[in-house]
């Protein structure tokens, strides 16, 4: 196993299969951002906080339309049950600890985000000797740079004041959303080929 | 690789050198990881020290806590390593961030210790270094950990080390980039949000103590580390020449060398602090010499001193 995709073509491309892999796994995680986060806005803004609401919704989306036209996909059938388990980890399930029931929803979507968006370094696999102009490769460096940012809005709201009282409460959910995606996102690796660090091979 | 256990965390480790022997703690500065000590290692194991090298929480290959990271956490990881050396000599020494981290478990822990070495430190934030920090810490959020990098290496390092790599800054930057993430760095750098300084606590602090200062450090500059040679009894301050924030990284010889005559001094009963003020030789091996009597450490141009 390689901690990088690879190996890479003569053009320095990343194989089909790992990119459809890869592609369909962020795009499921992304897409269920995307899609939560636009049940949560509504048609009129109110409140500040939801413009940024409506950021994340768009960047999600674009992530997810970037990564449909820039991947060279491939026949993979394993996906149909991968996609099925990946899709169910998504499913809102509302913070433990947190009495006010919407309150707990908002806290378990910031911490699935911030587990896709802190967690996930897609970039971190492209080799050295990946295609720089490569639309794959491209894509991932995109996706992981607006993860970056977009992981802003959770920060701020994990570490809000308004969640100040159930603070432990939110670093525990948090801790198991990160450990959910981080085991997801590593089984998904080692069926292409690709074992990351022993950090991320933490339960 | 061996892992310590903080709490539900790892935090991973490695000793290297003869078991017994004399032992040398480092620890990382904020963007960094404990291959950058190799070294270190390699230079203080030959000269038959132990060296325990590891990666803070929030770096490298120890675990990465999700949200908030604080110094405290920091320092008992540190006391559970220092703890896996068993009861000989132990010399501490850290740079920038770890340089902060050291003072802390020196503050605490300083029983625990034989000798003190803090690089490029600080025990407070003056207002340049909190809108640097503030600005760094705002680069990275904006940028990535790529663009820190960007900050940091030109404001770190001297032309003299960035002119040969500079058409392969990437290559440079790529490992710290792999192994940090931004989340992490972030919260790093947030565990200041609630700093208080340590400058009170300073006094407290026994132990013979080698404070080491670049020439040309502007983002912790001289004055950050004059209070730590004005406030510990037993300390000294050595410049070391043309040198910038990260000489660690840039003079390693030279700085492994300084480490070890300091605890060779320490442990053959030599070391006198007397807060004095010395000029570190330019390669390792020369001789320090004092800072000329009467002129002012704290300037730039010969200016007659003012402070003892």
């Amino acid at each position: 196993m390689s901690a990088f995709f690879g190996p890479m073509d003569a053009e320095g491309r990343v194989p089909a299969r790992q990119q459809t892999r890869v592609a369909s796994f962020l795009v499921s995680a992304h897409g269920a951002l995307g899609r939560r986060f636009a049940l949560a806005l509504p048609p009129r803004l109110e409140s500040a906080w939801q413009a940024e609401l409506n950021a994340q919704f768009y960047n999600e989306s674009e992530i997810v339309s970037l990564l449909l036209r820039s991947t060279s996909w491939t026949p993979d059938l394993a996906l149909a049950y991968l996609a099925a388990t990946w899709e169910t980890a998504w499913f809102p399930s509302p913070a433990e600890g947190i009495p006010d029931p919407t309150l707990a929803l908002a806290v378990d979507l910031a911490t699935l985000a911030h587990a896709v968006h802190a967690g996930i370094r897609p970039a971190a696999l492209l080799p050295l000797e990946a295609n720089a102009n490569d639309p794959f490769a491209m894509a991932l460096r995109r996706v992981e740079f607006e993860s970056g940012r977009l992981l802003q809005a959770q920060i701020m709201f994990l570490k809000g004041e308004s969640l100040m009282p159930f603070r432990d409460a939110v670093s525990t959910t948090l801790e198991r959303r990160h450990a959910e995606v981080r085991k997801l996102w590593r089984e998904m690796l080692e069926s292409i080929g690709i074992s990351r660090s022993e950090n991320d091979a933490k339960p | 690789m061996p892992f310590l256990s903080h709490g539900s965390y790892r935090i991973r480790y490695e000793l290297d050198g003869p078991a017994g022997a004399p032992a040398y703690v480092l620890v990382n500065g904020l963007t960094q990881y404990a291959e950058l000590w190799i070294a270190y290692r390699d230079a203080l194991v030959a000269r038959r020290f132990r060296v325990a090298t590891f990666d803070l929480l929030g770096q490298g290959e120890s675990d990465k806590p999700a949200l908030f990271i604080s110094q405290d956490d920091q320092v008992a990881a540190l006391h559970l390593l220092i703890q896996e050396l068993g009861s000989g000599p132990v010399f501490l020494s850290g740079i920038s961030f770890g340089g902060l981290i050291a003072l802390r478990y020196a503050i605490a822990h300083g029983e625990r210790l034989a000798g003190l070495v803090p690089m490029s430190c600080f025990a407070e934030l003056p207002p340049q270094l909190f809108l640097l920090g503030n600005a760094l810490r705002a680069g990275l959020i904006l940028g990535g950990t790529s663009y820190l990098q960007d900050l940091l290496l030109p404001m770190n390092v001297s032309d003299q080390w960035l002119a040969p790599v500079l058409d392969k800054l990437d290559s440079v930057k790529r490992q710290g980039w792999l192994v940090n993430d931004v989340y992490a760095l972030q919260n790093l750098m947030e565990s200041f949000l609630d700093f208080q300084p340590l400058t009170s606590q300073l006094p407290s602090i026994g132990v013979p103590t080698m404070i080491l200062n670049g020439e040309f450090d502007f983002l912790t500059p001289r004055a950050l580390h004059e209070t730590l040679r004005v406030q510990i009894p037993d300390s000294t301050l050595v410049i070391v020449p043309r040198a910038y924030h990260a000489f660690t990284l840039e003079k390693p010889a030279l700085t492994a060398d300084l480490l070890a005559r300091f605890a060779d001094d320490v442990l053959a009963g030599r070391w006198q602090g007397k807060k004095a003020v010395w000029i570190a030789p330019e390669e390792a091996g020369g001789e320090l010499m004092p800072f000329p009597a009467g002129y002012d450490h704290l300037r730039a141009i010969p200016v007659q001193g003012t402070t003892a």
